[in-house]
């Protein structure tokens, strides 16, 4: 486990490029039309790597990476391990001011981008544009083998402090994952789709599932993509390994997994995970095995695992039990192990183990703790603060020992979004709760205290500048003092059970719909959004909404008129005056007679 | 420990293993093999504020060796 064939411990690197050598004609990466053998891609990776070393790029470094999907994308990964630095993958889409503040946390000094990109890497951050890096004579390759315990990426995930923490996470935590590993028993046939950001671990898999097992990586095209189109990709490329993270499994699992033969394992996880949906996506895939994966970034990207054989007809999915290489503990609050059926926190150990957080010498001492439990010595144990049981063999995922919690998929502290509104002037204090509903899941809810209300447009545009859109709240409620419990500290539990339906203070004035079409869109928002009313020059995105919500709205479009409204068009039409006209000229026929074929 | 600060008045102690990595254990507990008392006891805190001042370089000892003997050959 966690080794290459030989038993010998190995690095990302050093294994991708045994698999170059020995069956280069394989096709490694397919991007749309372009496809790049194993060959190609380690020259490809080798070309950018002259470069970094060129720029005085050495062992150890971290070096950034903004890039779009691409083959140049995976390329540019493969080239920072080949000079044996480690990435620090961003999400371009994230503010300016927060890759600023990453890069600079993570002290990087080159990053590889593209041109649409470039104006993220300022100061004095250098800037190589990997598409356009030539295979000119540049600076000289380590020769070297790397070392397990080398760093191979730092993934930064949400700090209840207000700042984000960089988890360093080494080769053998990576290879443990994608080699030996019953979760997913990859092998030179299998086809992985990459459509998770890279700034987040999820995609750790996706990626090296494949290349270090010989197989192919098939490379979704840049930005979103609904469910339907999603799943038209699986069945065109092939894909016999996808890895979706709850909420977009949910929406993948409404839409319809029909004739996808090729598919022979579905992981889900990051978040609960719905039984009913679960046992549809058993029902539809005869031939295909459904598995929950479970596990935190500190932990390399899956910890448990449980693959769902029959039907869960109503019970909670487990989380099941530690993947291969990985130690689970459930422990009291004494650290010791708790009996059969009772709530512990989960403690993770192994080969997963990530190496801590970035220079947070006092943050990882206190999550990252001496083993009693480990064979070896010395070793350490990760508190994941998941409160979990055993039940009937398996792992039961409980919630949370502390305020963390999952908005679509991503994990959030509540602490760093009220850290950033604290932050703003005129905000004297702040409480962000999560909301569960019934449609999209789960939702952040802001109250604030100031002098007087805030324009909801006006919060979200300024923590819009420093925060990635799923620590954006949904909705923003002014209150002149939040409640308090007994003790004088906030209310939590009140303010979670306070829901606010009034429309918020956007940009747009409110104007009511026209025609029966825009009024039949409003009743939808309205309904999807738990907003009322909703105006039909209000902007989805202002209201509160986000992807997962659009994706319902062009369901139910698609359901209503038969036709398939595209998440890039909705984006581009964000309201509901210009999506009416986008639904009538997709049916190819003037509004009304829309609205006369529907009556 | 996922026992909120607030909450949590044990005596703790620094701890550091063979890597010197460091980190916290519960004051009246065995410290784990091959784990050692690094002499700083206190709240919870206090264990945490001392380790952000000496735990200067995070990287584990053996792989801070290597590095160093690489970069030398290296030159």
């Amino acid at each position: 486990m966690g080794t290459a064939d030989d038993g010998t411990v190995t690095t990302v690197y050093d294994r991708f490029a045994d698999i170059a050598r020995t069956t280069p004609e394989a096709t490694a990466v397919v991007f749309g039309d372009e496809r790049l053998s194993y060959g190609d891609l380690s020259a490809r990776a080798d070309e950018i790597a002259g470069h970094l070393a060129a720029e005085g790029v050495r062992a150890g470094d971290l070096v950034g990476v903004l890039l779009d999907r691409s083959a140049h994308l995976i390329a540019s990964l493969l080239a920072v391990l080949r000079v044996r630095a480690a990435y620090v993958a961003l999400d371009p889409r994230d503010p300016p001011e927060r890759i600023a503040a990453l890069l600079a946390d993570a002290g990087v000094r080159v990053a590889l981008t593209e041109r649409a990109h470039r104006d993220l890497v300022g100061g004095d951050v250098i800037a190589l544009l990997a598409p356009e890096l030539d295979s000119a004579p540049t600076g000289d390759l380590p020769v070297r083998q790397g070392d397990p315990a080398d760093l191979a990426y730092l993934a930064y995930t949400s700090g209840s402090t207000g700042t984000p923490k960089g988890v360093c996470v080494p080769h053998r935590a990576i290879v443990r994952l994608v080699l030996g590993q019953e979760l997913v028993a990859a092998r030179r046939t299998d086809v992985f789709l990459q459509y998770a950001p890279v700034a987040f671990d999820a995609s750790t898999l996706e990626i090296w599932g494949p290349l270090l097992n010989g197989g192919t990586l098939v490379v979704a095209p840049p930005g979103e993509l609904g469910p339907a189109e999603l799943v038209e990709l699986v069945r065109r490329e092939r894909v016999t390994v996808l890895w979706l993270t709850a909420g977009l499994f949910h929406q993948v699992v409404d839409e319809g997994l029909t004739d996808l033969p090729a598919l022979r394992r579905l992981i889900a996880g990051g978040d609960v995970l719905s039984a009913a949906h679960v046992d549809r996506a058993v029902a539809a895939l005869p031939d295909c095995v459904v598995v929950n994966g479970y596990g935190p970034t500190e932990n390399t990207t899956f910890t448990c695992w449980h693959p769902v054989r029959a039907p869960l007809a109503g019970r909670d999915v487990p989380i099941g039990l530690p993947v291969n290489g990985t130690e689970v503990y459930l422990l009291d609050d004494d650290l010791r192990p708790v009996a059969d059926g009772t709530v512990g926190t989960l403690h993770a150990a192994g080969a997963g183990l990530a190496r801590g957080y970035l220079n947070r010498p006092s943050l990882t001492a206190q999550r990252f703790l001496p083993n009693p439990f480990a064979t070896s010595r010395g070793a350490l144990m990760y508190d994941t603060g998941d409160l979990a049981r055993w039940h009937d063999g398996v792992l039961e995922f409980v919630g949370r020992a502390d305020g963390q919690v999952k908005v679509r998929g991503y994990r959030v502290e509540p602490g760093e979004v009220e850290a950033a509104l604290r932050g703003l002037a005129d905000v004297r204090n702040a409480v962000v709760v999560a909301q569960d509903h019934s449609v999209g899941g789960r939702r952040l809810a802001a109250f604030y205290e100031s002098e007087f209300a805030i324009p909801s447009s006006e919060l979200r545009r300024s923590l819009s500048a420093t925060l990635p859109g799923y620590l954006v709240p949904a909705t923003f409620t002014w209150l002149e003092s939040l409640p308090l419990t007994a003790v004088g500290k906030a209310d939590r539990a009140a303010l979670a059970a306070r829901r606010n339906r009034q429309r918020p203070d956007i940009g747009s004035d409110y104007r009511a719909p026209t025609t029966r079409l825009e009024s039949w869109l409003a009743g939808l928002w309205q309904e999807v959004m738990e907003i009322d009313p909703v105006g039909v020059d209000d902007d989805f995105f202002e209201l509160g909404g986000h992807s997962l919500l659009a994706t319902r709205v062009t369901s139910e479009i698609a359901s209503e008129f038969d036709v398939f409204v595209r998440a890039r068009t909705f984006y581009e039409n964000p309201t509901i005056a210009e999506l009416a006209v986008q639904v009538a000229a997709l049916a190819d026929a003037p509004a009304a007679d829309v609205e006369e074929a529907r009556a | 420990m996922s026992t909120s600060d607030d909450d949590d008045t044990r005596t703790y102690a620094v701890v550091l293993n063979d890597e010197e990595q460091y980190s916290i254990w519960p004051g009246d507990k065995d410290i784990p093999a091959g784990w050692r008392a690094e002499g700083t006891r206190g709240a919870k805190a206090d264990c945490l504020a001392h380790i952000d001042e000496v735990w200067t370089d995070m990287r584990p000892l053996s792989l801070r060796r290597k590095m160093a003997a690489d970069a030398e050959a290296a030159s």
